[in-house]
């Protein structure tokens, strides 16, 4: 089965790609449903709107939010996981308000920042960190806990200190789990991210795209919609391809020792 | 090669699973014992090659060639990664030989025939986990259409012809090991095969168990009157077990030998393990199997 | 005596936890911290709880709520095994289909919705087809691992055992993909409930994210209702997910994961 030369399986990834967009073309050629108007239209009004137009800086905000809400978000969960790990009263303390935010859904907080912290894009920031640390938080509490205990055996035998053995030890033990937390912390991020632009801001790229749909600009708003689609995978591709890199060794034993999951 | 010995066991030796129904089994009425012209399982030339073409291309099985008759006992032996377990998965159905052919009953085979029943060695694995002991020996039934209160009977016969009482609620892994195996020759058992294929049924359990296994497999062999192909490594085991004895090179494997076992109908652990024919066949089975 | 602090002494530190923030809530609140009009007391909040849960009002909500997130998941969920299924079993299509699916599977469901709202109206029917897309991508791709990963000596033995079509997708191919499909449902079930609050918040369908905008647009007044609400879903939140937890240990009690945790399991050999 994987015997097949490189061009068949690069011809058999790539083939239904084509195939559909093709079909899409085709179909929406001829279509006179004010919802899907032609690919090609579509395809014109990008130019003009993304690449000619100022649609482009619509991204700036957005991915400006995203990324410091993100990343904010992913820090403060990571040390407030690897906080609780350490002191355990405090795990203990803290866990029922900590679930409690976790499996609240992030953005039926939107109203209440808004009454909160009024429109601006601190509020956005701060409610993409929000949503980005409980999960990030979980994630490395749980993979941390799970890091075996030979290891730690191994590190004191070794005379390993505790910083260094969080670093060498803990930190490499559980950085799947952790890299898991954040991928999901990266999509409540993209859906914050959105929904706080649709709900309540003057720019960014959901607000395009609802401001495109409420005024019925079918066509544009399916620009949104295709730009929005292409930044979020390539946000996910680019989180893939870190942790790829960064758990190399991890992919590569498992590949190796098992199924992948 | 050598003549099949002859069926073991009494005259009504159909009536395994207890309710004395006839086995619908063609050869048997024509040839009998020591049909020859009426292999239960005929293998001619079998060949087998495994990523064949690639630069990782490696031979299992270069030529074997055997038939077993109607009621024979066969073992299979050979040293470790003689393709032993590829050559059963051919005579079973469940792989493709790359040439010649496996024939049952006159047949060719192209899957797992309905009368072929497989034991595997890892019954942890092949016991199905989600489902109860009784419900592992109920789904051949169902998969063969037997009405429900004939499956609920079978379950019964056979879990009691195992030598296992009222396990069928439990869980395969609330099982010990041996226990876990019987079950899986009860659930291969409860339709009935003509031919059972054991692949190291009992290399997985430990040596106490694997005697009471043995004698359980020739007490439900000469019951049922079954043909039983039996894959091990282990030659005292052959011995003991078998009519007949394959004895198969290394890799890639190749009949070197098949001999008789000439010990008789009735055997058991300490005598026939003991007697001068059983060493004598153990000394030079060892002198085939063993690497010069 | 001594086993009644015994047992309550697990639940003693998170109860202070849970005491000290609400009572920290009061006092930024009532000493003026903040506004009413930003953040209400937490007595008028629990008040307001209180006088929303005997109203049908919210009942409803969270009955539309909850129905969203169970046909989406439903939708999802059956779609994907059939799929996945399929495409697991068949290398080529697998290979074929591998691409779009990773795409599909990268898109945010998020970027549909004006799309979904714009074709199906605020209804329950955009709510579901919001979930279901978001959900299916990678559901599907679990369910295919799941199918892929099946042991050999398992497959072998449903051939040997001539279990074969719909008996063997049921009785065998299903429960050795459970673990797989039991995780990526967890997983999808969290996000469905995310999706179904965000179809409710901006496109206008009924539920309890609708309901919570509803108490904010109603002006000062209400915002105690709104955080009420807002205490409401995230019950939910837990309500769900500790409903997957009951159901995953009930359904996978055979899996070695989960063997022993629940009543009277003798430890496996």
């Amino acid at each position: 089965m994987t015997g097949r030369p490189r061009w068949a399986r690069l011809l058999l990834a790539v083939w239904l790609p084509v195939v559909l967009l093709a079909a899409w073309w085709v179909a929406s050629a001829t279509s006179d449903s004010p919802y899907f108007p032609p690919l090609a239209d579509i395809l014109d009004e990008f130019v003009d709107e993304w690449v000619l137009g100022d649609a482009k800086w619509q991204l700036l905000p957005s991915l400006r939010n995203l990324s410091v809400g993100f990343v904010g978000g992913s820090v403060l969960g990571v040390l407030g996981g690897a906080l609780l790990w350490r002191i355990p009263v405090l795990r203990r303390a803290t866990n029922p308000i900590v679930y409690f935010l976790y499996v609240l859904p992030a953005p039926a907080l939107l109203p209440a920042m808004i009454a909160l912290f009024g429109l601006g894009e601190i509020r956005q920031m701060a409610l993409i960190a929000f949503g980005a640390t409980w999960p990030a938080m979980l994630n490395t509490l749980d993979g941390m806990r799970g890091v075996d205990e030979v290891k730690f055996d191994t590190a004191r035998a070794m005379g390993f200190g505790s910083l260094r053995t969080v670093w060498q030890v803990v930190l490499p033990g559980a950085s799947p789990q952790i890299a898991a937390g954040l991928r999901a912390s990266l999509q409540v991020s993209i859906i914050l991210m959105v929904v706080s632009e649709m709900v309540a801001a003057e720019e960014g790229i959901g607000y395009f795209i609802l401001e495109a749909q409420t005024v019925f600009a079918i066509t544009t708003m399916w620009t949104g919609i295709l730009v929005l689609a292409v930044v979020g995978t390539a946000l996910n591709y680019a989180f893939m391809g870190l942790e790829r890199r960064m758990l190399a060794w991890h992919h590569g034993s498992r590949r190796i020792g098992g199924v992948p999951a | 090669m050598s003549s099949p010995s002859p069926l073991p066991g009494s005259p009504d030796a159909n009536d395994l699973i207890g309710d004395g129904m006839t086995r619908t089994l063609g050869t048997a009425a024509a040839g009998g014992p020591g049909a020859q012209d009426h292999p239960v399982l005929d293998v001619q030339g079998l060949h087998k090659v495994f990523n064949a073409g690639r630069p990782d291309e490696r031979t299992a099985i270069d030529e074997v060639s055997f038939s077993i008759a109607k009621g024979e006992f066969v073992c299979v032996v050979g040293p470790s990664g003689a393709g032993k377990t590829t050559l059963l998965r051919c005579m079973s159905g469940l792989a493709a030989p790359s040439s010649g052919t496996v024939r049952f009953e006159g047949r060719e085979l192209t899957a797992v025939p309905d009368e072929v029943g497989v034991v595997f060695q890892d019954y942890g694995r092949s016991l199905f986990p989600w489902l109860t002991n009784g419900r592992n020996i109920d789904l051949p039934l169902r998969a063969r259409k037997v009405p429900r209160p004939d499956r609920e009977k079978r379950v019964q016969e056979v879990l009691e012809a195992v030598g296992l009482g009222h396990v069928e609620r439990q869980y395969p892994w609330q099982l010990s090991g041996g226990m876990q195996q019987r079950v899986a020759i009860a659930r291969t058992l409860s339709y009935r095969p003509d031919l059972l294929l054991m692949d190291e049924p009992f290399a997985s359990v430990d040596a106490q168990t694997r005697f009471d296994l043995e004698d359980l497999i020739l007490r439900v062999r000469r019951d049922a009157g079954i043909t039983v192909v039996l894959v091990t490594h282990d030659i005292d085991e052959a011995i003991y077990l078998a009519d007949r004895i394959v004895v198969l090179s290394g890799s890639p494997s190749r009949v070197r030998e098949i001999l008789d076992v000439p010990l008789g109908p009735d055997r058991d652990q300490l005598g026939t393990r003991s007697s001068e024919e059983f060493l004598a066949l153990r000394k030079h089975l060892l002198s085939l199997v063993m690497p010069r | 005596m001594q086993t009644v602090t015994r047992y309550a002494r697990p639940a003693l530190v998170p109860g202070a936890t849970l005491l000290v923030v609400l009572v920290g809530w009061q006092a930024v609140t009532a000493s003026g911290l903040f506004r009413p009009d930003q953040f209400p007391t937490m007595t008028d909040t629990f008040s307001a709880l209180g006088a929303a849960l005997g109203t049908a009002e919210l009942w409803g909500a969270v009955g539309a709520t909850l129905q969203g997130w169970a046909v989406g998941l439903v939708v999802a969920a059956v779609l994907a095994i059939v799929v996945g299924a399929a495409l697991g079993a068949n290398d080529l299509a697998l290979r074929s289909a591998a691409s779009v699916i990773e795409i599909f599977k990268a898109i945010p469901a998020i970027a549909i919705l004006p799309l979904v709202i714009l074709v199906l109206g605020s209804t329950l029917g955009m709510k579901v087809f919001l979930i279901a897309f978001g959900a299916f991508w990678p559901l599907v791709v679990q369910v295919i691992y799941g199918v892929r990963a099946m042991d050999p000596t398992v497959s072998d033995t449903a051939r040997a055992l001539g279990v074969r079509g719909l008996r063997r997708f049921v009785a065998v191919t299903l429960p050795s993909a459970s673990p797989y499909v039991a995780t990526g449902l967890r997983i999808a079930s969290a996000s469905a409930l995310i999706l179904a609050v965000v179809a409710e918040l901006v496109g206008g369908a009924e539920g309890i994210g609708r309901r919570i905008l509803f108490a904010r647009n109603a002006g000062v007044s209400a915002y105690p209702t709104m955080y009420a609400y807002i205490l409401v879903a995230g019950a939910l939140g837990i309500l769900l997910t500790g409903a997957f937890f009951l159901l995953e240990r009930k359904g996978m009690h055979w899996h070695e994961s989960q063997r022993g945790v629940g009543t009277g399991g003798l430890k496996a050999r």
